[in-house]
């Protein structure tokens, strides 16, 4: 595709070996990932947004294997790396990952410190004085006060916010092309959550990386990213810039993820709320995965899987609703209120309730 | 520090005393024919034998006993053996037979503590594989079919297969090795399901994956994460364990003909030898006691998140 591409994803399939039965958790996922962008990936829990996220890193779960498809980075496939040898040459070097749960992330018998050096000092060929200094460096640059005293702390003696800070200077301490968050705010406290995001942003910024930022949040995915993409069921359904995405959503279940905003909510009206379950990923989808929990789901839609349509050059979306032949469907009312909405001012803003308290801020 | 010490050795003071006076008491109410060997208790007319109780100090009240008993401790005295060897110390006796009882423990703790931790980590490591399999085959033999029968199967063929010594002897060394191996049998197996088991416990835990995503190696997540994290409980019963080899192996040391403090406090209850009872009860509950304070003070090393002031520390096996 475009050539600030960085990394590729295509048809990727994985699926989990799971008492003797088989559980897709990818039927065919796709995705771009630009250089220098932040990429919010939404969708329910369950679509298999850690699943795509961990193919990156060679790291799904030892039931789990990629049955086809490819992940492109810097002229490799990754999605045909299966040596560890392969893997730690881009895993926590070129494409660092943090996780959801800061306060079991970091081994409690460690000290921090330590647990950020081994990393640095391994992918960057430093001694322990010369590595010491990279993460006392990268300490204060996350936004941790006393750095001196911090790095022989253990974990319990860190806040939640602190450890997920310490977390994030594991992840970047060696610089990695491609940062993937995988919803690293849901555990925290409302008010630290808006630090995180703004540490997030500006660590992007100053070290020009690459964000995949997973989240089930859409109120936050205005004010982080650039782009979306929409997973559902093991696919990515939808993808395009912010704006694209929530100005002008084309597939049915973008329109329902969206209406279940609460910030869409009237009030005295009932929150919308999507009715019904996601397929069995035990079972082949036959057609539109959505299609079951879709009341105006077209015939097509429940005999053949829609394939990639193009909206415009960098908005596209899964659904027959593009196709020339498919009857018009307007959104449903809640999303062209988000439309007006967003016109007004911007659902991110409304969403994250005014995240810029600056970084390091009391915890 | 200081103060916490001394609240746990005043609890340890306590809790010796309690074990000591309950067993000395508990003695006190068996009948007073057990203090004389078959002979004498033949030999002798009735006042020979009320002057030969009266003599051992039985006849008086309990506590004047244990006031006897203490003020005996307070000079370094704990009695003369009465039935099992009669009119030695108690603590000729204690010290004649610790050694060879101290020897083979710490020999078999250190084999067991090499080969049980090897091979929790092999299991561990091969979980659900080969080496997963033969180990916990072992360890079920081991813990399923009594005792006895394989330490007998090893004392009949293994020596006979090697040709060596069916007893122990002083000075062959050869003779050493088979009561050494058949005491570490089930340490090794207890060493090797528990670090297995907190191991795959640890591998299994978030900041396992993160360690594996900063781009370590998996032998260097293995090594500096998970190894060092499973043996931390572990570490707690160490002290305990080293203390308590003093006491014996009844079985094996029967077997072997060692001349051990294993069967030293059955025969002794059995022969109702007072004094030799109390001290060895005494010496038992002291090491017990001070193994798991010595137990605790090293977990505080081990694990930062333990605090001195908190009370004993949390662990698994037993
Ligand atoms: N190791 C595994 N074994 C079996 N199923 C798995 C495994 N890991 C993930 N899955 C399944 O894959 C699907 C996607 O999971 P995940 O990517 O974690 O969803 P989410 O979008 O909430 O991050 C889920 O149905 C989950 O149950
Ligand atoms: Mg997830």
């Amino acid at each position: 595709m475009s050539g600030d591409t960085i990394l590729e994803v295509r048809d990727l399939r994985v699926s989990f070996s799971l008492r003797g039965r088989r559980l897709t958790a990818l039927r065919g996922a796709g995705l771009d990932l630009r250089k220098g962008e932040t990429l919010a990936v939404v969708g329910e829990s369950g679509s298999g947004k850690s699943v795509l996220a961990k193919t990156f890193l060679g790291m799904l779960d030892r039931n789990g294997r990629v049955d086809s498809g490819s992940i492109l980075f810097d002229g490799k496939d990754l999605a045909r790396y299966n040596k560890e040898r392969e893997w730690l040459g881009i895993r926590g070097k070129r494409i660092a990952m943090i996780f959801q749960d800061p306060m079991t992330a970091l081994n409690p018998l460690k000290t921090v410190g330590e647990q950020i050096r081994e990393a640095a000092a391994l992918h960057r060929g430093l001694d322990r004085v010369a590595s010491r200094a990279v993460v006392l460096e990268t300490l204060s640059r996350v936004g941790i006060p006393e750095p001196e005293l911090r790095y022989r702390q253990y974990p319990h003696e860190f806040s939640g916010g602190m450890r997920q800070r310490a977390v994030i200077a594991a992840a970047v301490a060696c610089r990695p092309e491609i940062l993937i968050c995988d919803e690293p705010t849901t555990a925290l406290d409302v008010t630290v959550q808006a630090q995180i995001l703004d540490l997030i942003k500006s660590l992007q910024r100053e070290l020009g990386m690459t964000v995949l930022f997973i989240t089930h949040d859409l109120g936050v995915v205005a004010s982080v990213a650039q782009r979306v993409a929409v997973m559902y069921s093991g696919q990515v359904i939808e993808e395009g810039s912010v704006r694209e995405v929530f100005y002008d959503p084309r597939a049915p279940y973008t329109w329902a993820l969206l209406a279940s905003l609460p910030q869409l909510g009237v009030k005295g009206e009932e929150l919308y709320s999507i009715k019904g379950t996601p397929p069995s990923l035990f079972k082949e989808v036959v057609g539109d995965a959505f299609a079951p929990r879709n009341p105006r789901a077209l015939e097509v839609d429940f005999k053949h899987e829609p394939p990639v349509f193009p909206v415009s050059d960098t908005h596209w979306a899964r659904t027959w609703l593009l196709d020339p032949r498919a009857p018009r469907i307007e959104a449903p009312e809640t999303v062209r209120r988000l439309r007006a909405r967003l016109a007004r001012g911007g659902a991110g803003a409304a969403a994250t309730g005014g995240a810029d308290t600056g970084k390091g801020g009391a915890e | 520090m200081g103060a916490y010490v001394l609240k746990r050795l005043g609890q340890s003071l306590i809790t010796v005393s309690i074990v000591v006076l309950t067993v000395f008491l508990l003695l006190r109410l068996m009948p007073k024919n057990g203090y004389f060997t078959r002979e004498d208790y033949v030999n002798m007319d009735r006042d020979a034998r009320t002057a030969y109780l009266r003599n051992l100090g039985v006849l008086d009240d309990p506590f004047t006993q244990f006031g006897r008993f203490l003020s005996g401790l307070a000079r370094g005295d704990l009695g003369r053996s009465i039935t099992v060897y009669p009119r030695s110390p108690v603590l000729d006796v204690i010290g004649e037979k610790a050694p060879y009882s101290l020897w083979f423990g710490l020999a078999a703790l250190a084999l067991s503590m090499a080969l049980g931790l090897g091979l929790g980590i092999l299991m561990a490591r091969f979980k659900d594989r080969f080496p997963d399999g033969a180990g916990t085959v072992y360890v079920t033999i081991v813990r399923a079919i009594p005792s006895l029968i394989w330490l007998f199967f090893i004392q009949q063929w293994v020596t006979a297969l090697l040709g060596w010594p069916m007893v122990f002897y002083e000075d062959r060394p050869v003779s050493w090795v088979l009561p050494t191996i058949s005491l570490a049998l089930s340490g090794i197996a207890w060493y090797a399901i528990w670090l297995r088991r907190f191991m795959v416990d640890e591998e299994n835990k978030d900041y396992v994956k993160f360690a594996v995503s900063k781009g370590l190696p998996w032998k260097r997540v293995m090594r500096g994460h998970v190894l060092r994290n499973a043996l931390v409980p572990l570490v707690q019963y160490f002290p305990q364990q080293i203390l308590l080899t003093i006491a014996g192996s009844l079985l094996i040391e029967s077997i072997y003909s060692i001349p051990g403090m294993g069967g030293l406090l059955v025969s002794a209850i059995r022969q109702q030898d007072n004094p030799l009872v109390q001290a060895l009860v005494l010496l038992y509950s002291v090491l017990g006691v001070v193994g798991v304070f010595l137990g605790d003070l090293l977990m505080v090393l081990v694990d930062p998140r333990i605090k001195l002031a908190e009370s004993s520390g949390k662990g698994a096996a037993a």
